[in-house]
């Protein structure tokens, strides 16, 4: 039973890399369907786990209501051999799924980390309250919550993105929801992250590590626009500055 | 023979190194530090319940009242109630009792840690006295708090007072454990809120004096102009928050084991059952998560930039935490195996922990996995995972525990009535609560944010969760209410209410007097604290 | 599991002195800390360092006496409590160690970094390593003299262990401020952090030995003595003698 289980858990380990040499060879990654396929999964694998111990608790809790004020419980006394079996056998199973819930999450977590070869970049500053953004050819553009205006991050639909991203003073993170993406901006190193901007839409980044007063101010509008609209954008915001 | 004391005597009280009494000033100053934190809670909840400002001033500076808010709520629930409300109160008033010791080995460093406790919740409230209120978080990450013109200081020396109660604590009980158990009491004869808090003071001793150095080094930069987080001058950013949870994480245990260790307690007793699988819970559960919790802190940074080797290691060393609690869980659920069941309060709070503690529990996993939290980090699904594990499960946990042991501690009966209508109301407001921001941090609503103007469809989330937080209020003021009635006005209590079998219920008297047991309890070889036959 | 007195206890154990200790060290550590380094004020910093500073020494005073005098509830326990205390104290260390470690070893080739003075007194720490091992030595030889019930050696050993330990602080004093003399101060670079802050912390547990020591000593000079108290005060000036063969190879020679 034991071996078993253990060399259920092997392919748990080797199949991700073989999974993911699969997925590389397909031509268009979308980070946030594998995501969201994954958060599917886990669901279920939660909602089964918590289910089971649920219904037997309320079963139990039910049907061993006392009856009279002196019953006392009857609980099995456990012999050796199913005292260890009641550890083992659960404790192997919990691992399987362990092992099974991080080959998964290892195999998307690749597509994350793998920035596609075509990918548009673009550095991103996180300055106390605001983000700059600097496209290859020198534009800068910011937002001010303020006054609402600035061009925040444009990007262009159908390329990859990839930011490279520091700080100027504190830790800032760059949280993108819509992309399901995020990650710390922080001084004196660079970080980066990519996405894929599939359709023409206006989302939001927000700044998700505490940084301060304005810290719940530090947004701004990340525009995906189709690719001549963007170059048109770029070449304008370039001749007049 | 009775050792019954002659009234109340203030002196007697404040100057008392009697773990009994010490377990009570325990008690009284971590359930003032939950009411005023739970106030700052309300006052984020009301802010939240509208996009705009709804009780700061405004949008330039209103981030400060909020952050000083959310500071103190955080810091004081976590340092100041829960951790002192299980390893101060309970395991002070109950311990010594269970394993039939007259005391704690050094009753005068015992109160020399409650001191330093209430030290500790004074620095703690200074934060409303002075002009630069602490704005860290619980967490006070660096650069920020370096360059804060908030009162870091205080917020290093509450976590230093605290952390120097907690350490003499835990060699003060490890040393009780190991030498004054009653003649004959061997290992396996312990209580589970025993073993529990046994492993909890464990992690206390090995981790809390990590914490202590990181602080220490947050407050040399910020007074002492030093460069341990600055990387301009050779420092490294990411070293505090490394340190802060080689400790932190830990610190969840130090929280979860004694609260399950009470659950055990009550369901054993309610139950009139004995333990399923003791070992297996004992010596893989409970020593289980001792040995794990130390490699998994990095599930903290996963999104602060962590190289690939050491993420992988510890999502799989996190993931597998879920095998001793899992172990843990089985044996409490399977406690109620063939029961004989009776629903008293702190049953009804234990019934109800089992659910928010799988729930708690379980949305920890995907957390755990590096590539969900790139998207749920930072997000207010990661407070829906821990108030409802943390801020619910351990807390009504702590209650269960008042409720069980108020006999004990008083001699008197708590209210029913009043009671359960406070339970259905805590119940109930806490998943109004907690429910909808799971949804909405699934959807990224971003922490530790008053203002979410980007996302107008989140208000009526939050509304609701301001609703079930009013709930949550009525529920706890009501609860807390009724032990000061029921304390000063109850019934008087039989010898041992709920007919337990363990030593602190069949041996003392309620409350027990100087020196605990009128006679030397001596344990037999065949004698365990379920035995209910 | 040994205690089995049949007498039991009739009254409420009380003592003050863990309170009016506790109350001397909030006043003495965070609140001066926080009037003189965060506030600059300091009027208040005196004054709360006037009011914690006798608190604290009343108070470990009557701690003291009691010690000595109390029969304890449960006797020769502190010998194995010190070891468990000392566990945490090393992972103090640890911590301390590691953030050198992580600023030494990501610094790489720039090490040490600029503004660290370039001979660096390496004679120093030896001396200073042979007085603590000195200082360790002698006080064994102490307690073997209070073993064989002779006070008064006992009392002459200890005096020399203590006059080593402040031999030690004081080639530690010299030592800083020629250094800061020199430019080299805490705020200086990441070599300067560390530096500083392991030696200082290093130093203010041979302040605490010191401090225990002066414990034991007053009341060996009026006849009373304690072996329990005694062996700890001994354990902890070994461990902080330890302590220091890590802190001279680490910060001085590596
Ligand atoms: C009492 C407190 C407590 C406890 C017990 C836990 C328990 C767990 N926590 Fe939680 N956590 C916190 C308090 C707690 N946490 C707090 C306060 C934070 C936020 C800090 C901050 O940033 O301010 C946090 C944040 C937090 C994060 C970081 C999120 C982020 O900021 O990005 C992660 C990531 O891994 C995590 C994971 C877990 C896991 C895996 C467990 C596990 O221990 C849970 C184990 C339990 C179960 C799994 C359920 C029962 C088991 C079974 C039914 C067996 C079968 C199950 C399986 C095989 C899956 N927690
Ligand atoms: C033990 C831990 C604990 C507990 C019990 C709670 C309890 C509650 N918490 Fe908290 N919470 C944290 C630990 C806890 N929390 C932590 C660690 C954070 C993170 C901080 C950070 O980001 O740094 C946090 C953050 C946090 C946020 C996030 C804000 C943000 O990020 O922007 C919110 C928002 O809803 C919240 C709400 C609540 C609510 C409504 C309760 C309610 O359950 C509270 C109910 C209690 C009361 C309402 C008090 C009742 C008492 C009385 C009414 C007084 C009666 C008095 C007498 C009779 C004398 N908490
Ligand atoms: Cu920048 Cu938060
Ligand atoms: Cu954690």
């Amino acid at each position: 039973m034991k071996g078993r289980l253990v060399a259920l858990s092997i392919p748990g380990i080797v199949t991700p890399g073989v999974l993911w040499a699969a997925e590389s060879a397909k031509k268009v990654v979308d980070p946030v369907e594998n995501w969201n396929h994954l958060w599917n999964e886990v669901l279920i694998d939660l909602f089964i786990m918590g289910t089971v111990f649920s219904v037997l608790a309320i079963h139990w809790l039910i049907k061993y209501k006392a009856t009279s004020p002196d019953q006392v419980g009857r609980g099995p006394k456990l012999t050796r051999a199913q005292s260890w079996a009641w550890a083992m056998v659960p404790a192997f199973i919990f691992m399987a799924d362990d092992f099974f819930l991080a080959a998964k999450g290892w195999t998307v977590w690749n597509i994350y980390r793998n920035v596609p070869d075509n990918a548009y970049e673009i550095k991103v500053t996180g300055n106390m309250w605001y983000w700059q953004f600097e496209y290859p050819n020198g534009v800068t553009t910011t937002y001010s919550y303020d006054t609402k205006e600035g061009d925040g991050l444009m990007v262009p639909v159908g390329t990859p993105v990839v930011l490279r991203m520091t700080s100027n003073d504190v830790i800032h993170s760059f949280g993108l929801p819509a992309y399901r993406v995020k990650e710390d901006v922080m001084p004196g190193r660079v970080t980066y992250i990519w996405f894929n901007p599939l359709e023409e839409k206006q989302t939001w980044v927000t700044c998700v590590e505490f940084c301060g007063v304005l810290h719940s101010q530090m947004y701004a509008p990340v525009k995906a626009v189709p690719r001549a609209k963007f170059d048109e954008w770029l070449q304008k915001k370039k001749s007049t500055t | 023979m009775s050792t019954e004391s002659h009234g109340f005597n203030l002196r007697e009280w404040i100057f008392t190194t009697d773990h009994k009494r010490i377990g009570v000033l325990y008690l009284i100053g971590s359930i003032a530090a939950f009411s005023v934190a739970g106030i700052q809670a309300l006052m984020i909840r009301i802010e939240q319940s509208s996009l705009g400002p709804t009780l700061v001033h405004d949008v330039a500076t209103g981030g400060n009242q909020y952050n000083v808010w959310l500071y103190f709520h955080g810091a004081a629930m976590i340092l100041g109630f829960l951790i002192p409300g299980l390893t101060g109160f309970a395991a002070n008033y109950f311990l010594p009792l269970m394993i039939g010791a007259k005391d704690v080995a050094f009753p005068r460093v015992n109160a020399f840690s409650v001191w330093l406790f209430y030290a500790g919740i004074v620095m703690a409230l200074l934060t409303f006295v002075v002009g630069d209120p602490p704005d860290v978080m619980w967490t006070g990450y660096p650069p920020y708090s370096v360059l804060t013109s908030g009162n870091t200081a205080f917020y290093v020396f509450t976590v230093h007072l605290l952390g120097f109660a907690s350490i003499l604590g835990a060699v003060n009980f490890l040393v009780t454990v190991i030498y004054m158990r009653a003649p004959g009491m061997g290992w396996n004869q312990l209580n589970m809120f025993v073993w529990s808090t046994v492993t909890a003071f464990v992690i206390q001793l090995v981790f809390v004096p990590v914490l202590a150095s990181a602080v220490t080094m947050l407050l040399f930069d910020k007074y002492l102009g030093t460069h341990f987080f600055d990387p301009a001058n050779g420092g490294d950013v990411l070293l505090y928050q490394n340190l802060f949870w080689f400790y932190s994480h830990p610190a969840v245990y130090v929280i979860l084991l004694p609260a399950l260790g009470i659950l055990y307690e009550v369901v054993a007793t309610s139950a009139k059952n004995m333990i399923f699988n003791y070992k297996a819970a004992v010596y893989g559960g409970m020593w289980g998560i001792v040995l794990i919790s130390g490699e998994v802190w990095i599930h903290h940074l996963y999104i602060a930039g962590m190289p690939n080797w050491i993420r992988i290691g510890m999502m799989v060393s996190t993931l597998l935490i879920s095998v001793p609690v899992g172990l843990l869980t089985i044996s409490l659920f399977g406690t109620l195996f063939r029961g004989a069941i009776t629903y008293t309060i702190q049953m009804k709070y234990a019934a109800a922990c089992l659910f928010l503690f799988l729930i708690g529990g379980l949305t920890g996993i995907p957390l755990a996995m590096t590539v969900m939290t790139t998207h749920l980090s930072e997000t207010s699904f990661v407070h829906a995972h821990f108030h409802y594990i943390m801020g619910i499960f351990s807390t009504f946990a702590v209650f269960a525990a008042v409720y069980y042991w108020f006999p004990k501690m008083t001699g008197k009966l708590a209210g029913e009535k009043l009671g359960n209508l406070g339970f259905w109301f805590n119940f109930i407001g806490v998943n109004v609560t907690f429910m909808p921001l799971f949804i909405i941090g699934v959807q990224g609503m971003p922490r530790r944010y008053w203002n979410y103007e980007m996302f107008p469809q989140f208000e009526p989330f939050h509304k609701v969760a301001l609703l079930g937080a009013i709930l949550v209020a009525i529920g706890m003021g009501m609860t807390i209410l009724n032990w000061v009635i029921s304390a000063i006005s109850g019934e008087k209590s039989p010898a041992n209410p709920w007919k337990s079998a363990s030593l602190e219920w069949t041996d003392c008297a309620n409350p027990p007097g100087p020196g605990n047991f009128t006679k030397d309890v001596v344990i037999k070889p065949e004698w365990t604290p379920y035995n209910y036959v | 599991m040994s205690h089995s007195t049949t007498e039991h206890a009739h009254h409420w154990e009380t003592s003050w002195a863990p309170m009016i200790l506790t109350m001397g060290l909030l006043f003495l550590v965070p609140l001066t800390f926080s009037a003189y380094f965060v506030y600059q004020n300091q009027l208040y910093a005196t004054v709360f360092a006037g009011i914690g500073t006798p608190l604290v020494l009343i108070g470990i005073a009557k701690w003291v006496s009691e010690g000595l005098t109390q029969k304890p509830l449960l006797a020769g326990v502190s010998p194995s409590a010190l070891p468990v205390f000392i566990i945490s104290e090393v992972f103090i260390f640890l911590g301390l160690f590691s953030a050198y470690w992580t600023m030494r070893l990501s610094a790489g080739d720039h090490w040490p970094p600029a503004g660290t003075p370039e001979h660096f007194n390496l004679v120093l720490p030896v001396i200073m390593t042979i007085i603590l091992v000195g200082s360790s030595l002698t006080f064994h030889v102490a307690e073997e003299k209070l073993e064989h019930g002779d006070l008064g050696g006992f009392r002459s050993w200890l005096l020399l262990t203590m006059i080593l330990g402040l031999a030690f602080l004081g080639c530690t004093i010299y030592e800083y401020d020629h250094l800061i003399h020199a430019g080299f101060k805490p705020s200086t670079n990441a070599y300067s952090t560390a530096f500083f802050s392991i030696t200082g912390f290093h130093a203010s547990h041979v302040i605490v030995g010191l401090g225990i020591f002066i414990s034991v000593l007053l009341p060996a000079l009026a006849g009373k003595t304690n072996k329990y108290f005694t062996f700890c005060a001994g354990l902890y000036w070994h461990f902080v003698d330890v302590v220091w063969f890590f802190v001279a190879s680490q910060v001085y020679y590596w």
